[in-house]
């Protein structure tokens, strides 16, 4: 399933560390033309405006948000009517902050005799305004990277695969896979344009879930 | 399909999270990261500090790179391009093996390599100024022995 009409929600929460309070939030199980909508009028002139400030303040390329030339709307087309693909998104304020398509057919590099089947995370991006990095300060909302991850595990486990989860990380997001979520760590893949590749076993999928369990 | 999530799982997480950059997936349009476009991208002054902390601590050691590859159980053109090539970017597992046999923290050791964000940045600002205080010969001279030991007081968990 890709562009979802009327897809299932589920309650979530966000995090507002300005006024350091939880946000209710929405978590769907697809992206809609709303999605889209939101990424073309919103998403895309805050990041372009971003950019306009790095460049002008010299910031090297390599250090610019490597997604910026994402475009959702082909991304989606692409994969239309195929049932390998899970489309998630999140909606808060009533505007889209996250969205994230999912692959099932690939299967794990780790425990490779085993060849078992993953959650693959083809795309991951966060609107602009949730990046510290490209902001510059502190984001509007927090937490849409961690939801995502749960959604793969949760999907994971659904589809059979025991909460296994992998992916291409972003070269400015490998902090964040190998130390806040404790993927395993098996280098640059030359096939995936010398992106990291992090794989999330089914036992790191659990403590994962517990780590964010605990007082 | 839904989730259940309870609210102190999100906070939690969030809080962690705090704005990191999350983003997964292949870059499309954009050009790979060894591409001439790479090359041509100003180094990283922490790459220099890296560069030269490994190069002088080998020395140290009176060590070959190929002496030191094998006592880091790492490949040698692993340890040539930390050494030679300042847009190299090393394998984690390379960082730590080398942390653990050059006696350092392994984290800081990634922070100065650019593979993580280090929170204090401190340190990385430190270590370049050591670095910057070593020229490239053969042998160690008192002014190089000071910038190694420098760097290792500064890469060290303490």
């Amino acid at each position: 399933m890709s562009i979802a009409k009327v897809p299932d929600i589920s309650p979530i929460s966000l995090y507002d560390p300005t006024a350091g309070s939880a946000v209710p939030a929405e978590l769907w199980d697809g992206i809609t033309d709303k999605n889209l909508g939101d990424w073309e009028v919103e998403w895309l002139p805050e990041l372009l405006s971003r950019l306009r400030i790095l460049h002008g303040q010299g910031v090297a390329r390599s250090k610019w948000p490597q997604s910026r030339l994402w475009d959702w709307r082909r991304k989606l087309q692409a994969i239309e009517g195929l049932l390998a693909n899970q489309c998630f998104s999140i909606v808060c304020n009533d505007m889209t902050q996250a969205m994230m398509i999912t692959d099932l057919t690939h299967r794990a590099k780790l425990d490779a005799k085993q060849a078992a089947h993953l959650v693959y995370v083809e795309y991951l991006e966060t609107a602009p305004w949730n990046r510290k990095e490209i902001i510059g300060q502190e984001p509007r909302l927090s937490g849409c990277g961690s939801i995502m991850i749960r959604a793969a595990i949760e999907l994971s486990k659904e589809e059979g695969f025991k909460g296994r989860v992998g992916l291409h990380s972003l070269p400015q997001a490998n902090n964040f896979y190998a130390n806040q979520v404790g993927m395993e760590d098996l280098g640059i893949d030359k096939d995936y344009q010398n992106l990291r590749y992090f794989e999330l076993t089914s036992e790191k999928a659990e403590a994962y879930i517990t780590k964010g369990q605990q007082p | 399909m839904k989730i259940k999530v309870t609210e102190e799982w999100c906070v939690s997480q969030a809080r962690l999270e705090a704005g990191a950059e999350v983003g997964a997936g292949v870059i499309a349009l954009d050009p790979t990261f060894e591409s001439d476009d790479a090359k041509n991208e100003p180094i990283d002054d922490s790459r220099v500090a890296l560069q030269r902390f490994v190069e002088l601590s080998r020395r140290q050691k009176n060590l070959s790179r190929q002496q030191l590859a094998e006592q880091a159980d790492i490949d040698l053109s692993e340890l040539e391009g930390i050494e030679t090539d300042m847009h190299y970017m090393p394998e984690t597992r390379t960082l730590y093996q080398l942390a653990n046999v050059l006696g350092v923290s392994q984290k800081k050791l990634m922070g100065l390599s650019g593979l993580t964000q280090p929170k204090d940045v401190s340190y990385v600002e430190e270590a370049v100024r050591y670095a910057a205080r070593s020229e490239s010969i053969s042998r160690l001279t008192p002014e190089e022995q000071a910038a190694l030991d420098g760097l290792i007081a500064v890469l060290s968990e303490k």
